[in-house]
């Protein structure tokens, strides 16, 4: 096992700079989850660290060990491509194998790794079967399954299971996170799905065009964007965002689009006259048939119109429009609303994210 | 007339039409090889299962046996032909061994060109390309002049060795082309894989991406082979004495007269190698080896 750290790497295609001096650190054993929107760079970050591509400048270094210089094949790395690459012509247990193969490793220990590899990824009885023959979902376990058997110091996963269907990919995600708990390897991650960062991600590394905007934990990010990419990236459904102008009324500052008058926390750094962005996550604006009498603020804020009403089972999701906005709120209780209702939401002031209008960065 | 009955047998009848059109002209040629000499030549009519059939061309030409004497009333020798000249057996051996050579080498060397082509990035990999491309242009008489000197500069001319360079330079182009598509359907990341896993470029080539283009390679070496022993005009021109089929049979046509029942006799003999080869290997021209590799 091994920490990795990237420094100041960057990456160049010709003219075309992809990768913008990125630093990084990833602690031994840690889940680290690459997300960002397709294009940004987060495949070409990966390619980098398991050494399949050039670096223009800057350094990657496994446990301090520089190891720019190093070929793939030496880097004691695993990784699972997102089309699986499997060696078509050879079966399970051989495409397991492989690299002991190439170790001349004994034969009695390649067929004991195989089948503890096996029996963790549920491939006990395919093992003889090609690749061809197997499902998408057994195919991803025999792409994982050969990376396993190796004891890898790095495990790379780009994209893995963007190819699934999305039950599949609910039931590989967790179990990727129970291998990852069970061996503890250190594991960079790449996917453009957030839901998949949040759940099994130890810490997240947002990109964007080629630069990281924000690391943490999921929880940190999800609580704390720091700018307006990173909080409507993160969630789902995601945060509702207003474009305001903070406003000024008996000594009591508000965020104003058109006719709609939102409360701002009263330790918001704002100025009366600034563009900026208000947000607020759909679980915390709190829906009511009734102007609500104890609001903790002395706005009260139109009603809006429901929409779409989508109840998920423990909570409902509730689409409305508000002064021309859509907006999104869930509520945990069991209200019935129906389309053309009208709706009280009331934002809950400790959550709300306000973000300069100019430079989008969070306030 | 339901049309689950008519749509069927009108594609059968179609089929079998397009089939005889092809078939018909081997048929006949494989026809004229049995047919005794009386039934070649008959001024009268087209002489065409009413005969007796006979092995003697055969005989001659496969075998080397001697002609025998009458057929039919009619002389068997219209040729200017001395003892031996219709036997073909060197000839077939000679094709064997050219073909055979010269289709190993030009897959073997085509396959490392069309790897580092399809998988790595080099200054001017698509000039070399096209350059390479453009040798198949060529039309081989444009070229049979200056070869003819150089090969005889070199000791090459009228040698097995120097026919088999000259097949083998002529496939290269296009082997390495067809192997390069076939290189290209394999997806890089199953190299980066195998690099990851510990190998060599070298053993990521033979041991993962050689296998996985099987099919490929067959179907190469099977144009290589089918273009190497049906060549004409470079062997006529580059050998004396080594004489491959196609130059051979064109001795058969001599002055006083053609052999039809030997030309077809060598002829429909000489299909049959090839068709053995393309049966050997013809499991293996199923493209599609690759699949299960990669997402669907
Ligand atoms: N071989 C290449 N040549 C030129 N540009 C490339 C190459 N590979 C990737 N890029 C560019 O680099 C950027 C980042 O690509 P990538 O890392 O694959 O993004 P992601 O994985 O985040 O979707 C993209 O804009 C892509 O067009
Ligand atoms: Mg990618």
């Amino acid at each position: 096992m091994a920490s990795v750290k990237i420094s100041k790497l960057e990456k160049q295609y010709g003219l075309l700079k992809v990768l913008h001096s990125l630093d990084l650190e990833i602690a031994d054993g840690k889940f680290v989850v690459l997300l960002g929107p397709s294009g940004c760079g987060k495949s070409t970050l990966l390619r980098m660290i398991a050494g399949l591509e050039k670096i223009t400048s800057g350094d990657v270094f496994f446990d301090d060990v520089r190891v720019n210089d190093v070929h793939s094949k030496d880097r004691n790395i695993a990784m699972v491509f997102q089309n699986y690459a499997l060696y078509a012509h050879m079966t399970v247990r051989k495409n397991m194998a492989f690299s002991m193969r190439l170790k001349n490793i004994d034969k009695k220990i390649q067929d004991e790794k195989v089948a503890w590899a096996s029996s963790i990824l549920g491939l006990d009885d395919y093992l003889d079967r090609l690749p061809k023959e197997l499902s998408g979902g057994q195919r991803q376990r025999v792409a994982m399954g050969r990376a396993i058997v190796r004891d890898p110091d790095v495990f790379l996963f780009d994209e893995p299971l963007s190819n699934l269907d999305a039950k599949l990919r609910v039931q590989m995600r967790t179990e990727i996170k129970d291998l990852h708990q069970r061996l503890k390897t250190t594991t960079v991650y790449v996917t453009h799905d957030q839901i998949e960062a949040m759940t099994m991600a130890d810490e997240v590394v947002i990109m964007q065009d080629g630069r990281i905007i924000q690391s943490g934990s999921p929880m940190e990010i999800y609580d704390n964007p720091n700018s307006l990419f990173v909080a409507q990236f993160i969630g789902s459904p995601g945060m509702n965002i207003i474009e305001c102008d903070v406003a000024e009324k008996a000594g009591v500052k508000s965020a104003n689009h058109e006719s709609l008058c939102l409360p701002l926390p009263s330790d918001a750094k704002v100025e009366v006259g600034q563009k900026i962005f208000y947000g607020i996550r759909p679980e915390h604006l709190t829906a009511n048939k009734e102007p609500s009498a104890e609001s903790n603020s002395s706005l009260t804020i139109e009603p809006g119109v429901v929409r779409v009403v989508e109840p998920t089972g423990p909570e409902t999701h509730v689409y409305s429009k508000l002064a021309g906005q859509d907006v999104c709120s869930i509520s945990r209780e069991r209200i019935t609303w129906s389309p053309g209702e009208a709706i009280h939401l009331q934002p809950d002031l400790q959550h709300v994210h306000l973000f300069d209008g100019q430079t989008q960065v969070a306030l | 007339m339901p049309s689950s009955f008519f749509k069927p047998t009108l594609r059968y009848l179609v089929s079998l039409i397009v089939v005889a059109v092809f078939v018909f002209p081997i048929a006949w040629f494989g026809l004229t090889s049995i047919k005794p000499i009386s039934a070649v030549f008959n001024k009268d009519r087209v002489v065409v299962f009413d005969f007796k059939p006979t092995l003697e061309n055969y005989h001659v030409t496969v075998l080397g046996g001697e002609k025998a004497s009458m057929v039919g009333g009619q002389s068997a020798s219209m040729g200017t032909s001395g003892k031996g000249a219709y036997d073909g057996r060197g000839s077939i051996l000679s094709s064997v061994i050219i073909a055979v050579a010269s289709t190993f080498l030009a897959t073997a060397i085509a396959l490392l060109a069309a790897y580092a082509l399809s998988r790595m990035r080099f200054w001017g990999a698509q000039g070399y390309l096209n350059w390479v491309l453009s040798q198949r242009f060529l039309p081989p008489i444009a070229i049979i002049i200056p070869l003819v000197f150089i090969f005889h500069d070199l000791g090459l001319r009228d040698t097995h060795f120097g026919i088999i360079i000259a097949h083998t330079l002529i496939n290269i182009p296009i082997a390495l082309l067809l192997l390069k598509s076939f290189f290209d359907d394999v997806p890089v990341e199953i190299d980066q894989a195998a690099m990851i896993d510990g190998a060599t470029r070298f053993q990521c080539f033979y041991m993962v991406v050689l296998p996985m283009i099987r099919g490929g390679i067959a179907a190469t070496a099977v144009l290589c082979f089918i273009f190497s022993w049906t060549e004409f005009i470079l062997s006529l021109f580059l050998t004396n004495t080594i004489r491959t089929i196609p130059v051979k049979i064109t001795t058969f046509v001599t002055s006083t007269g053609s052999e039809w029942g030997y030309i077809s006799a060598l002829g429909t003999a000489a299909i049959i190698p090839g068709f053995i080869f393309i049966l050997l290997v013809q499991n293996h021209l199923v493209r599609g080896l690759t699949m299960g590799a990669i997402k669907d």
